[in-house]
């Protein structure tokens, strides 16, 4: 591709990522689902480092189409309401690369860190990771196509209600 | 050559260290088990001797994990550390993960694919039988040196349709007979038929929670706690709850199709693809903590680590069938990541309880049973489908196992 990055995309790139955390760190799950793109082909995946190295497809959380997207929203919202410990997260995102993919497309990676903190505790790391992005420019913002977040953990230090 | 495990006193048995004098009084009621149990630190350490290290068998791989020759993965049974391998024979063994040599431990990597192992520290070398291939420097070995002698220690072991259990008990029975007769045809219908299965991944996870606290509630319980059933419809088939007297439990239902009445989006999370809904829904409880199950097109076998009285890690392994088109296999993935695991939409509510229920027991009193008892002094051995009373007879195991007096006893 000999397409460049324009400051345009790069700033779009920028205000999704903000959004994305900005929706998970409030726990705003319909807001986590409009960073998505809305063609149903969009997908999110939660998958170990272990499972991801060794190519092992199994996730923890398989969202391969908008479907799945959507109804991961009425997990939390609706089917798991009031069963679980609350727990709140920070989010914390470094961009490690930013290639074009196609028109308005670029394939994207960053290093992610998330902080929980279960009501009534102290804050300790969930566990950290890397996104690896496939982000479309639809007009003025950005869109996630595909999001891959890919967890270090080996071991999660507890059952999850939200995505990473 | 490898040496084979009969009882190592380093690990400690229980005629060694426990007395006899047990501080847990167990209540006269059949349907109370003592919250005490939930919380203890020494009593875990008894239990590692008498269930972990004593003479019961523990579920620690399927072979479908390690397919290929020299693959290889580890894992623990309480805090002993083990190393499951495939040899160049073909042979699934399990080996402490310890070289022989000073005790150092021999791979680090949770899994894996090698020629052969070696010890860092002195570069004893480990063929994937566990013989001692090289040990350099051996002309300066102790006078009664033998290679021979040093091979890796191999873990007693028998597999069920690929199943891998493993026991350090020294009066253990065989495997069959230690699980029984009835348990052949519901844990083969859960593997497959066969045992012919293909590792789809993991999903691994710590809860907060006793051993004990995370087995009573996982594998079979009451559908009132999943709020996803009434969402989408979704009735349980007629089927049956089964236990043996040595504490496993059997549960197998028809599966009647869900109909989603529309709350999914993607309803596919819910197709069943499989050829047999009459055995839809199969659960198999081993004694003391294995939780095996096959529910729609999901094959899920958890393997569990008491890792200390307040810790249980649980690694779900998913499978496919070794025989299964591409599309039931893409059906399964798509299946086992999102339904039944640590984050699925039917059993994220369990792994709260079982969180819940570890800070829950730290009060005292007794967990009560209630559903389904008829009788307060009689272990019932029939019981309903939905009856909670399924646990009761794995808790007399384990009041039996640990030697807890019940009040009044003599």
């Amino acid at each position: 591709m000999n397409q460049a990055v324009t400051v345009a995309h790069t700033s779009a790139i920028d205000a999704l990522h903000t959004a994305y955390v900005a929706a998970l760190d409030q726990g705003d799950m319909a807001a986590w689902a409009d960073t998505f793109a809305v063609a149903p082909e969009a997908s999110y995946f939660c998958i170990s480092s272990e499972n991801d190295r060794r190519g092992f497809p199994l996730a923890l959380m398989y969202d391969d189409c908008r479907g799945r997207i959507d109804d991961r929203v009425s997990f939390v919202t609706k089917v798991w309401a009031g069963t679980y410990e609350p727990y709140r997260m920070r989010h914390f995102i470094q961009r490690l690369s930013c290639e074009v993919a196609g028109d308005n497309q670029y394939r994207v990676t960053s290093g992610f860190t998330i902080m929980m903190t279960p009501e009534g505790g102290a804050t300790t790391v969930l566990t950290s990771g890397e996104y690896r992005d496939l982000i479309e420019i639809q007009g003025d913002r950005a869109v996630f196509c595909e999001r891959r977040a890919v967890y270090d953990a080996d071991v999660l230090p507890r059952y999850i209600v939200f995505p990473f | 050559m490898t040496s084979q495990f009969i009882g190592n006193p380093a690990i400690g048995s229980p005629e060694a260290n426990y007395t006899g004098e047990s501080p847990v009084i167990w209540p006269a009621k059949i349907n109370q088990i003592p919250k005490e149990i939930f919380g203890d630190e020494a009593l875990f350490e008894e239990e590692l001797k008498k269930i972990f290290y004593g003479d019961c068998w523990h579920a620690v791989g399927h072979t479908a994990e390690v397919p290929n020759v020299g693959d290889f993965k580890t894992f623990y049974l309480g805090r002993v550390p083990l190393l499951i391998a495939r040899g160049k024979d073909n042979q699934v063994r399990v080996f402490f993960n310890s070289c022989t040599h000073r005790g150092n431990q021999l791979e680090t990597s949770v899994s894996g694919n090698r020629k052969e192992f070696e010890c860092p520290y002195h570069r004893w070398l480990f063929s994937l039988d566990g013989t001692l291939a090289a040990c350099p420097g051996s002309k300066e070995f102790a006078p009664d040196f033998k290679q021979e002698n040093f091979g890796l220690v191999e873990v007693k072991s028998e597999q069920f349709l690929g199943l891998i259990m493993v026991t350090l008990g020294k009066n253990t029975p065989p495997l069959t007979e230690w699980l029984g007769e009835s348990t052949v045809p519901t844990m083969t219908a859960l593997l497959g038929g066969d045992g012919r299965l293909k590792l789809l991944g993991y999903q691994k996870v710590q809860y907060a929670s006793n051993w004990k606290g995370y087995n009573d509630n996982d594998g079979y319980h009451a559908p009132l706690l999943h709020t996803g059933f009434r969402l989408l419809n979704w009735q349980g088939g007629k089927g049956f709850q089964r236990m043996t007297s040595g504490g496993h439990v059997l549960f197998e239902a028809e599966l009647k199709p869900a109909t989603g009445n529309g709350f999914l989006k993607d309803p596919s999370l819910i197709e069943f693809k499989g050829s047999n809904p009459e055995r839809g829904s199969v659960i198999t409880q081993l004694f003391p903590m294995t939780v095996m199950t096959k529910h729609m097109d999901v094959i899920n076998l958890r393997f569990a680590i008491a890792r200390s009285h307040d810790v249980t890690e649980v690694h779900y392994a998913y499978f496919a069938h070794e025989d299964d088109s591409e599309e039931l296999v893409k059906h399964r993935i798509r299946q086992s990541s999102n339904l039944l695991g640590p984050c699925g939409m039917v059993s994220m509510e369990d792994a709260a309880i079982f969180q819940r229920i570890h800070i829950g027991n730290q009060t005292p009193g007794f967990a009560e049973f209630q559903k389904g008892v008829t009788s307060l002094t009689e272990v019932p051995m029939n019981v309903k489908q939905n009856d909670e009373t399924g646990n009761l007879p794995r808790w007399e195991h384990y009041r039996k196992v640990m030697g807890f007096k019940r009040e009044g006893e003599q």
